[in-house]
């Protein structure tokens, strides 16, 4: 022992190139051993929950910045890394997120993007916050504008979900989640569309609870254009159902005698209280124009065009006035057709005879109150009228043959005398009108069939 | 510590044969050691060194290179008495026969 401590005197000359080793080995090992603790450090913080995770290595000093969402995630990450083998010391320069009061996230729809801002919980949510709206809206750009914040109500990511499920169905507007209240505006893609966010709303979460629900339905659009070239009435837009689609379509067959509908509607939910109480006395005007374009939208009511003669479109203002139910808004914009050439009396039986063969004017059953479905062709029936000033005219009533003569004689003589009066009203000289009725005895088809005696029950007008 | 002996045991052993060489001619050779008072200082600077490294007081590179630097010098002085044990005891057989 005493030797060792004799000769170790002498062991000093070999520390000067133990002295050059070291230099040389501190020179070439420092960044790979400092590379090397990087990895393993990082590689430790993989199952991390952590924001903004930064490491620096020095020597074998580690820094760990990073926000972490809990006090317990923070000790741990931090733990995380101090056992990583080569690791001398840990600058611990984490700390918590901050937290959101009130925790407030929202969703803006607008026509090409989706915007997710506020704040998200933790960096797993955003990310599925983020792929649900892509997957929900393929081909629409998603901006990210979340940042992480702590303080999220229990159950935000379902309530958040739900939400990001139902920003397909808006055109635009914003969802917005500001702790436990829930609100929502904008305008609905589709009509429905703020029928069915209503009702996914029943899904949120327990705790959550809409603040405000300003979505708003697409405009409910009922539209008719009536051209007098092609002779069709054009229906596009919606209807309710199935059953208020034949009730329309079967209106529309009986106030326009002579074109041809063409029906393009669409059945659809959100049609407003009273639709079809609106729309067929609007149709019902719009038979009486020569040209003429109905608008329904929601409970504005617009139709414009041009009337036979001055009396009917006084009638149509008057009637358009009253027809509607209570809270809609009609706007009437009736012109009156220039009145057309006078014809010889013979033109002008030959055009009563086509209008009355397209279309018959029709009264209550066994009655002599005129259809109101039958005020088109009345109109025209006195525009011709007024086209042969000097012609006298006779109105002829027919009834079928069921019945008694009599009582058949005096029904054809109140119907002829009903049309009579309507064109007195009209504006027409009663002077040049007579009203005869002839009961069942002038058939044009056999009585013996429905169809015959359809056919039978008619009103003439004959040029004198 | 373990892991440096792992990571760079290179130049671990360069320091142990450094040190073996060293021990092994120090026996024999001739010329001033290091005097008792120095002895005593550079043991001081040891204990400090080590006390340093050991409390971790110096950061970064600088705390790294010491460690780097202690375990070498440690490896050496490992060595060193192993060569010069050994060179004591290959002179001590060969004076008897001799």
């Amino acid at each position: 022992m005493h030797g060792l401590f004799r000769w170790s005197s002498k062991w000093w000359p070999g520390v000067l190139p133990l002295a050059v080793l070291w230099v040389i080995a501190a020179w070439t090992s420092t960044s790979p051993l400092e590379a090397d603790l990087g990895v393993r450090s990082t590689a430790a913080l993989k199952n991390a929950v952590l924001d903004k995770t930064r490491i620096e290595v020095d020597g074998r000093d580690v820094t760990l910045a990073a926000e972490a969402f809990s006090e317990a995630g923070r000790h741990a990450a931090v733990d995380a890394v101090a056992t990583v083998p080569g690791v001398r010391l840990v600058d611990d320069q984490t700390r918590l997120v901050p937290e959101a009061s009130p925790f407030v996230w929202s969703a803006e729809r607008d026509v090409v993007r989706v915007i997710l801002g506020g704040n998200a919980p933790l960096p797993a949510t955003r990310g599925r916050l983020l792929d649900g709206a892509r997957a929900d809206l393929g081909g629409v750009e998603v901006v990210d504008q979340m940042k992480l914040s702590r303080g999220a109500p229990p159950r935000f990511d379902d309530a958040a979900m739900l939400l990001i499920d139902q920003i397909g169905k808006l055109k635009d507007g914003k969802f917005i989640i500001s702790d436990t209240k829930v609100s929502l505006a904008g305008m609905a893609r589709d009509l429905g569309g703020r029928e069915a966010i209503a009702a996914a709303l029943k899904n949120l979460p327990p705790g959550f609870s809409v603040a405000s629900n300003e979505v708003k339905a697409p405009p409910y659009v009922f539209q008719a254009y009536k051209d007098p070239v092609a002779s069709t009435l054009t229906l596009s837009g919606y209807v309710p159902d199935n059953n208020a689609h034949a009730a329309l379509a079967a209106a529309a067959a009986r106030k326009f005698f002579s074109e041809k509908v063409v029906d393009n509607l669409k059945p659809s939910i959100g049609a407003p209280q009273g639709f079809a109480n609106a729309v067929v006395p609007a149709l019902g005007a719009l038979s009486r124009l020569s040209t003429g374009t109905l608008v329904v939208s929601d409970r504005e009511v617009k139709i414009s065009g041009d009337a036979l003669y001055e009396m009917a479109a006084a009638q149509i203002r008057a009637a358009l006035a009253k027809d509607f139910p209570l809270g809609w808004l009609v706007k009437a914009e009736i012109a009156v057709k220039p009145a057309a050439a006078p014809v010889d009396p013979t033109v002008c039986q030959q055009l009563f005879s086509d209008l009355l063969a397209k279309g018959k004017i029709r009264f209550e059953s066994g009655r002599a109150n005129i259809d109101p479905d039958s005020a088109g062709l009345l109109d025209r029936l006195v525009e011709t009228a007024l086209r042969c000033p000097t012609a006298d005219i006779e109105i002829a009533g027919h009834t079928d043959g069921d019945g008694e003569d009599a009582s058949n004689q005096a029904l054809s003589e109140k119907r002829a005398q009903a049309v009579l009066d309507y064109l007195v009203k009209a504006g027409l000289p009663a002077s040049r009108f007579t009203a005869m009725g002839y009961g069942s005895t002038q058939p044009v088809a056999s009585n013996d069939t429905d169809e015959g005696k359809a056919q039978n029950r008619r009103i003439d007008f004959l040029v004198r | 510590m373990a892991f440096l002996a792992t990571f760079y045991w290179g130049w671990l052993l360069a320091s142990l044969l450094l040190g073996l060489a060293m021990g092994w001619v120090a026996v024999v050779r001739r010329g001033a050691g290091v005097s008792r008072m120095a002895m005593r200082w550079l043991a001081a600077l040891m204990v400090a060194l080590v006390a340093a490294a050991l409390a971790r007081v110096i950061p970064g590179r600088p705390g790294y290179w010491l460690d780097l630097g202690l375990v070498m010098l440690a490896f050496y002085l490992a060595g060193c008495a192993a060569g010069s044990w050994l060179r004591a005891k290959v002179i001590a057989r060969n004076v008897p026969a001799a």
